[in-house]
């Protein structure tokens, strides 16, 4: 009964870096690229099955679905060394292969036409579970098949498996330069959508401050995409420690994310991971107790998610709960006092409204990796500041909309037809009040938020394309 | 050449005897033959004189001695012989060479001294011619004790014999005083001294003699008091008997040992105490019998003194017992004082009288302590080399009872502190008794033989041989590093065994991961399955159905990856239960540590962790209950389902509800996550560490057990679980309950919540159906089902929210209780505790009013 993950990964980017996660499991597990055991893996103690599962042959075979509209990712993957590693059942290529052109709608309207094969897929890996925990989607916000075909796998599987849990981690577009897809601002909004509503738990992966952290902290000139990559695998791979390696707690998805998600709407997740070395580079020692590995995670040049936040607001931001988990050898006495002198010095501001402290999950680290640091860290948090981030593609949004940019593409689509854009609309609201959500986090009153203001509500109802009121939502 | 000379002696000697003896007027009438005793006598006599060593308290300086010879002469006025001596001194002094007299100085003297005492007797008894003693009269006097006594026949006889007194004046007036002092007392007395001195003597081998007996009333030996003696030798016989009065005592000692041999209650010591006992009286016997060979004995004395007419006197006696009697008066003080005792305690007791200045009393008794010791110091040995407890008159300081092997450790074994004399320390005790005992675990528990090799190692690094006898008292450093070096030896193997062979680490480990929930996902799954059919009623559960779901949980997680011997000593337990007891309250998991290890895992040791298990079985299940409450309410559970059908009224009351649910499970979550962390950081990692370090010092298996019952012990205390903290674990335990009713509480709410999403949907079926034909026809909503659902809707969502109100209104309640008792509780890591929960001093912020 190994609470199995079955991770869904969507188009490009999301095969790319689904692609790299597996490998670092691999890595970890001492499970070579055909998929067999190493010899030197003879180390217990660590939990292949949530991720894995043996073939007859005793292969290990990924829980995973391949899925892509266009085939020059999923060729990469099936010409590459690992080509043996996946259950080739499990990949998934659109049969005219044409993608979906950067288009949400496209990618959204092909996921529904292809729902039957997928859903087969699922369903097959599903029943090969014991007791299937939930899924993990990966894929990005801005193109048109992770996007378009992410969302409508998110809606899907929220009907078909609503008991189980669904997270994502979910690649947010670089905001800072102009992006090459131009219609990026649409599909982010759209996808953000489906993220709030029908995903339990979205871990979101800034490609800004990927791009950010690989150029300071890595010191890459002109990081590529898999340096920036393997910062994601990295990421994922951590975030999966307890579960692969059972202790005392955290040891299934659903006690991960439970605490570090006390209100459901606001189950977006910032990482930062430290020390952070990229493949090939030469590895700066430094110090890293716990006390430094915990400092150093709250500092947001570490952060995985851009910060806007303007400096008065940055001070109001507030944690709503944080996540440490760290790898390696560690005293356990050690993390007392590291929580002690974190608290002295008043490093984290948290919500007023509730209880709240830094979890710390001690996990072990692979012994078939070797690296430079003792210790290393992962921190998974809810912070409100990532509101800005939502802001930000809200006003991008706003911009193209204003200028009625680009909809005829969508139009072409069941769902924007006859120019019904109150998709758009709604997914607008939305993101709004998801905005407004996590700023009323902010404020000790968050308990009595949307309640004093009536024709807030009246408002919400005369909505005429709400599905959903925003307020009712939470 | 030499043997020459000394015939020539012998025989001038005898010459000269002859001569003097024919020239007493006593025996004027018969010429002293050459053979008759008399004469043997006499001549023997001379031999001793001669042999003597008696040396005048002059300086042997012949000019000196010629020098007042010649002043002499001068001041007699007789100068013309005077210068006449002077020449022919001189003549004298010259002459040297072959012929010449040697000794010049020794014959000038003896002249000198002839001359003076010749003039002397002259002067006053004008008795010509006796230069030398009489050597006949000695013999004649001694056969006649009567005529000595008359003293005016003394007096004649000093004269007639013409004794030369070297040293002693015969008429001195002292010298007269005290002999008829001597004659007073003979004439008091009426038994003679020599007859009271064997009487002594043989009362003195515990034997009545004639006029000394043991009287019973006195409990001693006394002078009869019909006989008349002096008051002061009835006290010197009553002194002297006390030697015979001892040696009763020690004899009777000995006997009554002796006697008792066969039946156990003299042991082993005590009948190395009679060995040695009866060793000292035999040389006592052989003084005894010496002195009474003496007592027969005339002293040859110079003079003829009479009260000196025995060898042995009383007094003589009383010098001669001295010795004796200090000995004698020893044992009878330790025939005393440690006669009842035995073994250990014996050896003790007669090593507390050891200590003493005196160094002879310190031999004997050394000597004494070496023999009494040996069986004791054997027993040491036997029992530190080969574990073998060879004590059947329990004499030995180390108890052995007969025990289930599991208690063989802690009970089978123990000191006896009556019978550890104090020359062994309590520490050094404690080790000889572990070492014996570890020897016996390592026999009987560990089935194991290395031992054998280890205790051959450490006698020979502690250069003792592995033979009997090798100690002995006084050797107490020898002991103390034989028992060092098998200590260290056998206490390294026992470990080894209990690590190496019996896996003590992997067993605590395991107890860790599996009674103490160390191995989550296991405990997880255990949870999934027993779950269920925990919350029946737990008369109703078959233990060996739960059996059958920990197989399936071991199989299902990790555990599966175990030692299969381990797996195999984890079962399910059921408590005992009462009526209205539930799955929950009755199940728990139990390891069987099995001999050797249960001897560190008794059954009160298991007690404890099964208390423990129990308290973090409930925590889990608490946990497993909120984030159960959470799947139910999680983020793409509600908030893709519409409510837009209802009133605003009712959406608010829906809103508010909610919020207020999951307020009120983000607090509850907080605390119970927290309390989980605080149970894995501060208690039982912390535990354990300090437990993983302890192991690796610890040198012998009462270390490990004391590491292991300190790591009980704070995982009790810091889990609350300890006697101190009964208030706060109520509190506690009402808290989880608490928490449980929430749970059960939010699943209701969520089910009512879904209930009403599927009756509103079914009057539309579709959701995005609804969503395009909504705009189209708003009216359609009102109709006569929509108003009784949301009338039944706000109902219920009012009873619910009133429900969670109260429960809140009682969590915050109990956990203000609970947290205000945190930092009175004097275990100081509860202090982290509370750091944790209050880590945004949310709590003692004073936090709004929920």
């Amino acid at each position: 009964m190994p609470r199995e993950i079955i991770t869904l990964q969507v188009g490009q980017c999301g095969n790319q870096i689904g692609m790299e996660f597996w490998k670092q499991l691999c890595l970890e597990h001492g499970i070579s690229k055909d998929g067999i055991l190493e010899d030197f893996a003879t180390q217990g103690g660590d939990r292949k099955d949530v991720f894995f599962y043996q073939a007859d042959d005793q292969h290990y075979i990924p829980r995973a679905l391949l899925i892509d509209l266009e085939p020059r990712v999923i060729n990469g993957i099936q010409n590459s060394e690992y080509r043996n590693l996946y259950n080739h059942e499990n990949i998934f290529v659109s049969d005219h292969g044409g993608g979906a052109g950067n288009n949400w709608a496209s990618g959204y309207h092909q996921g529904k036409g292809v729902e039957e094969d997928i859903m087969d897929m699922i369903d097959r890996e599903a029943d090969g579970s014991d007791s299937l925990e939930g899924f993990v989607l990966c894929h990005s916000i801005a193109g048109g098949t992770g996007s378009g075909m992410g969302s409508y796998l998110l809606e899907t599987l929220n009907d078909r498996y609503s008991k189980k849990l669904v997270q994502t981690y979910s690649v947010f577009p670089n905001q800072m330069e102009t992006s090459d897809v131009v219609v990026q601002p649409y599909n982010s909004l759209l996808t953000l959508k489906r993220l709030t509503l029908n995903a339990d738990c979205v871990v979101v992966l800034d490609n800004t401050a990927l791009n950010r952290i690989a150029v300071e902290r890595l010191h890459l000139s002109n990081p590529t995409f898999a340096q920036t990559n393997s910062l994601v695998s990295t990421v994922m791979s951590a975030s999966t420690t307890t579960l692969r390696y059972p202790g005392y707690m955290n040891n299934d998805l659903v006690g991960l994310l439970a605490s570090l998600i006390p209100t459901p709407r606001c189950h977006f997740l910032m990482t930062g991971y430290t020390p952070l070395t990229v493949e090939r580079q030469a590895n700066v020692i430094r110090k890293t107790t716990v006390l430094d590995v915990m400092r150093r995670l709250l500092q947001t040049k570490n952060i995985m998610v851009s910060s806007y936040a303007r400096t008065k607001e940055a001070s109001q931001a507030k944690y709503i709960s944080i996540l440490n988990i760290i790898q390696g050898e560690v005293d356990p006495t050690q993390v007392h006092e590291s929580l002690q002198r974190i608290r002295e010095r008043k490093l984290v501001n948290f919500i007023e409204w509730g209880p709240a402290s830094i979890q710390v999950a001690l996990s072990r680290k692979s012994p078939y990796v070797q690296t430079a640091h003792r210790v290393s860290g992962l921190m998974l948090a809810s912070h409100t500041s990532i509101r800005h981030l939502f802001s930000k593609c809200l006003s991008q949004y706003e911009k193209l909309r204003k200028k009625q940019a680009f909809l005829d593409n969508y139009r072409k689509f069941p769902m924007f037809a006859d120019n019904d854009l109150s998709e758009f609309d709604e997914s607008r609201d939305i993101i709004e009040s998801l905005v407004d959500e996590y700023k009323a986090c902010e404020s000790p009153d968050y308990i009595k938020w949307g309640m004093e203001d009536p024709d807030h509500v009246l408002t919400g109802e005369g909505n005429a394309s709400g599905t959903v009121d925003p307020n009712l939502a939470v | 050449m030499e043997e020459e000379d000394q015939h020539k002696v012998a025989d001038l000697v005898k010459e000269l005897v002859l001569r003097l003896l024919s020239q007493n007027p006593t025996a004027d009438s018969h010429r002293p033959k050459p053979d008759s005793p008399a004469f043997q006598n006499s001549l023997r006599y001379a031999f001793r004189i001669l042999s003597s060593r008696l040396t005048p308290s002059i300086a042997p300086d012949s000019a000196a001695i010629a020098e007042s010879i010649k002043r002499r002469l001068a001041t007699q006025g007789k100068s013309s012989q005077a210068l006449t001596f002077a020449d022919l001194y001189t003549k004298f002094d010259s002459k040297t060479g072959p012929g010449s007299v040697n000794n010049k100085w020794a014959v000038l003297y003896l002249l000198n001294i002839l001359s003076e005492d010749r003039k002397s007797s002259k002067s006053q008894l004008d008795s010509p011619l006796l230069l030398l003693p009489n050597l006949a009269l000695n013999g004649s006097e001694l056969g006649n004790v009567s005529r000595v006594l008359r003293g005016r026949g003394r007096q004649e006889k000093g004269w007639n014999n013409g004794v030369l007194l070297v040293s002693k004046d015969p008429e001195n007036i002292r010298d007269i005083a005290f002999r008829e002092f001597a004659n007073l007392i003979k004439e008091e007395n009426a038994v003679s001294e020599e007859v009271l001195v064997r009487d002594v003597l043989y009362a003195c081998q515990g034997i009545d003699g004639n006029y000394v007996k043991f009287d019973a009333k006195s409990d001693g030996y006394v002078l009869l008091d019909s006989i008349k003696v002096p008051r002061a030798t009835r006290i010197m016989v009553c002194k002297l008997c006390e030697l015979g009065w001892l040696f009763r005592k020690v004899k009777g000692y000995i006997s009554e040992s002796m006697a008792r041999f066969p039946a156990e209650d003299v042991g082993t010591v005590g009948q190395a105490f009679c060995a040695a006992l009866q060793d000292e009286l035999s040389e006592y016997y052989k003084l005894l019998a010496v002195l009474e060979a003496q007592s027969m004995n005339p002293i040859p004395l110079v003079s003829d003194s009479v009260n000196s007419s025995n060898y042995l006197s009383l007094r003589r006696l009383s010098v001669w017992f001295a010795e004796p009697m200090l000995k004698m008066r020893l044992m009878a003080v330790l025939v005393e004082k440690c006669g009842v005792l035995k073994g250990g305690a014996m050896a003790g007791a007669i090593h507390l009288h050891a200590q003493h200045g005196d160094p002879l009393v310190h031999e004997f008794m050394r000597r004494l302590l070496r023999r009494v010791c040996s069986p004791l110091f054997e027993m040491v040995r036997s029992w530190v080399l080969e574990g073998e407890l060879e004590d059947i008159f329990a004499e030995f300081f180390v108890l052995g009872q007969p025990v289930k092997a599991e208690s063989l450790w802690r009970e089978g074994y123990m000191l006896h502190a009556g019978m550890l004399p104090s020359f062994i320390s309590q520490s050094l005790a404690q080790r000889i008794l572990r070492t014996g005992k570890s020897i016996n675990f390592l026999r009987v528990c560990c089935e194991d033989r290395g031992w054998a090799e280890a205790a051959t190692e450490s006698a020979a690094a502690a250069g003792t041989s592995t033979r009997r006898g090798g100690l002995g008292y006084g050797e107490t450093d020898a002991l103390e590093s034989l028992v060092d070096e098998a200590a260290k030896r056998i206490d390294k193997h026992l470990l080894d065994v209990i690590y190496n062979r019996y896996k003590f680490k992997e067993h605590c480990l395991a107890i860790k991961r599996y009674l103490l929930l160390g191995q989550g996902d296991f405990v997880q799954y255990l949870m999934d399955i027993v779950g269920p059919e925990l919350s029946e009623p737990a008369n109703t559960i078959s233990s060996f159905q739960l059996a059958g779901s920990l197989e399936t949980a071991i199989r299902s997680s990790n555990a599966q990856y175990d030692d299969p011997d381990i797996l195999d000593r984890l079962r399910v337990k059921m408590m005992p239960h009462g009526t209205g007891d539930k799955g929950w309250d009755v199940f728990s998991l139990e390891y069987d540590a099995r001999v050797p290890l249960d001897t560190v895992f008794t059954e009160s040791v298991m007690a404890k962790y099964l208390r423990i298990f129990n308290f973090l079985w409930k925590l889990r299940r608490v946990e497993h209950a909120l984030i159960g409450a959470w799947k139910t309410m999680k983020p793409n559970c509600i908030t893709s389902h519409s409510f837009t059908k209802l009133q605003n009224a009712v959406k608010l009351q829906l809103l508010s509800t909610l919020r207020r649910c999951q307020v009120l499970w983000d607090e509850m979550n907080h605390f119970v996550t927290n309390f989980q962390y605080y149970i894995m950081f501060e208690v039982l990692e912390v535990s354990w560490s300090t437990l993983s370090n302890e192991m690796e010092v610890a040198k012998d298996l009462d270390d490990l057990l004391a590491a292991h019952e300190k790591y009980l012990h704070s995982i009790v205390e810091k889990s609350l679980l300890g006697e101190r903290s009964q208030s706060l674990y109520k509190s506690l335990f009402a808290l989880f309950d608490l928490i449980l009713r929430f749970r059960s509480r939010a699943d209701l709410l969520y089910e009512g919540i879904h209930d009403l999403q599927t009756r509103t949907e079914s009057s539309v079926p579709s959701r995005r159906k609804q969503l395009n034909d909504r705009s189209s026809e708003p009216g359609s909503w009102i109709s006569d089902g929509r108003k009784a659902l949301t009338q039944r809707a706000n109902d219920f969502i009012r009873n619910m929210g009133q429900d969670l109100d109260a429960i809140a209104k009682e969590y915050s309640s109990l956990l203000e209780n609970f947290i205000s008792q945190l930092p009175v509780q004097q275990h100081v890591d509860l202090k982290f505790l509370l750091f944790r929960l209050d880590f945004t001093e949310f709590y003692s912020r004073g936090h709004p009013s929920t």
